[in-house]
């Protein structure tokens, strides 16, 4: 609870800082799809080089990107191990009682680990650089041909970013009523479950009573203010297509011909 | 009208933020798959419902995992275990509406607590068989074999899938279930006159 920076983004001046998050989302989700595409070391090479381009155009110090790998690391190894060992085709490399492993399954399971690697990296590359706000406000921007069959885009963003903006303050709140707890004799982190969960009740209530006064009062602002909802409003950030969101996208397409391309040819 | 709906939106995001703070801290129980952690952040959402009605409980739901899904990310492609967590939170949401609203007292909620609870672990025992296991088998390359493999280490009872659902995913909504009771119950008693105030119908 100390750490007060929500999420993972680190604030910075790169080239994928600077992007509009439409174009990254965009880029992102398409990145994700055809990752599934790829089924041989070309492929996944070039996905792996294009990953690696990303990285450093983020100028991020690696050991982020790293951050991001760790809490994966265990389900990578065991992927790994899991399908070298189940996975059969290609040469028998170790046949030694239970251990049976082949160049088949070796293969693949370098494929499998590959595949997840590069997803988890370019998602943190995601969340690294964009800040979560405007994150919201990409997706309300990509969503929105959906108002015309009725959905509150708008609505739902709108509730999006006050429930990201409110996440260091609530935090902060959940951290002073903790302290103001303990220094009344309660204690979170030891003991049988049961005595931990009734600690609980006595944070939930005052949470829950301030984040209703906090809630009534933005409420008071925001109508004050004028808002009124989706139709007119202006922004404080606009968002803005450069032409580096186009050259990504076409970057993106390109490499999505050249991979739907080798898979037909079979390279 | 147009003001009681943006009081509703301002209330349902501070309760998301409530839930997706209590869900950042979910630890993992004994004797269960280490997957499977338990966090209590229905609780924001059920308050939610009682303030403003189901709908509002369900969309909590949605931006606590949204939310989640932004910040956290996954390992897998799609959200499996936020859109999981969703659903278990819904069905809690709609049962314990249908059986709270009638008498809105401790004795209702309590009784809504116990059928959401019911329901939740027979619908999600279900769909962990049918859905859940293998879609993550399916993203991460996985065998469910693996899987199963994790769990067994917790539990030595456990030795395929269909063990795994009835002596780990089962009691694991049970318990959280009767967790979330045991909260819900004192946490309502005190938080009832507020939320009186605060209500719209």
């Amino acid at each position: 609870m100390n750490n007060l920076i929500i999420g993972q983004y680190f604030p910075g001046d790169s080239y994928l800082h600077r992007l509009d998050p439409r174009s990254k989302l965009i880029s992102v989700f398409i990145l994700v799809c055809i990752i599934f595409i790829a089924n041989s070391w070309t492929t996944y090479g070039m996905l792996f080089l294009f990953t690696c381009i990303s990285v450093m155009a983020s100028k991020l110090p690696l050991r982020f990107i790293y951050r991001g790998l760790k809490p994966i690391f265990f389900i990578l190894l065991f992927t790994f191990i899991v399908n070298v060992l189940s996975m059969d085709g290609g040469k028998p490399l170790i046949d030694y009682g239970v251990i049976h492993i082949t160049s088949g399954g070796l293969v693949f399971a370098i494929f499998i680990t590959l595949r997840i690697m590069i997803i988890v990296m370019i998602t943190t590359l995601l969340t690294l650089t964009t800040p979560p706000i405007s994150f919201a406000d990409g997706i309300e921007v990509l969503f929105s041909p959906l108002k015309k069959i009725k959905v509150p885009v708008h609505e739902f963003a709108l509730m999006m970013s006050i429930s990201l903006r409110f996440i260091p303050t609530l935090m902060e709140e959940t951290d002073k009523i903790m302290k103001a707890q303990a220094a009344r004799g309660s204690d979170l982190s030891t003991g049988p479950l049961r005595q931990r969960i009734k600690a609980i009740v006595p944070l939930l209530v005052p949470l829950f009573v301030s984040s209703f006064k906090r809630a009534d009062d933005l409420a008071m602002a925001m109508e004050s203010r004028g808002y009124r909802g989706d139709v007119g409003r202006t922004r404080l950030r606009e968002l803005k297509w450069s032409s580096c969101d186009s050259i990504v996208l076409v970057l993106v397409t390109f490499l999505v011909m050249a991979l739907i391309l080798m898979r037909i040819w079979g390279i | 009208m147009k003001n009681t709906s943006l009081k509703k939106m301002i209330f349902i995001a501070l309760l998301s933020t409530i839930g997706y703070l209590i869900m950042t801290i979910a630890f993992p129980l004994p004797l269960l798959p280490v997957f499977l952690t338990l966090d209590f952040s229905d609780i924001p959402a059920l308050i939610g419902t009682v303030l403003f009605g189901p709908g509002s409980g369900i969309v909590i739901e949605a931006i606590k995992n949204l939310i989640h899904y932004i910040i956290n990310g996954t390992p897998t492609v799609v959200p499996v275990g936020e859109l999981a967590n969703f659903v278990t939170g819904s069905i809690l949401i709609v049962v314990f509406n249908l059986i709270f609203k009638k008498s809105r007292t401790t004795r209702s909620l309590t009784m809504g607590m116990l059928f959401g609870t019911i329901l939740m672990t027979i619908i999600m025992t279900i769909a962990n068989y049918y859905v859940i296991f293998p879609s993550y088998a399916l993203f991460l390359g996985l065998s469910i074999d693996s899987a199963v493999a994790i769990a067994h280490s917790a539990n030595h009872t456990i030795h395929n899938l269909f063990t795994l659902v009835i002596l780990g995913v089962a009691p694991f909504n049970i318990i959280k279930g009767i967790i979330l009771t045991i909260i819900m119950i004192p946490l309502y008693i005190r938080l009832k006159s507020y939320l009186k105030t605060y209500a719209i119908k």
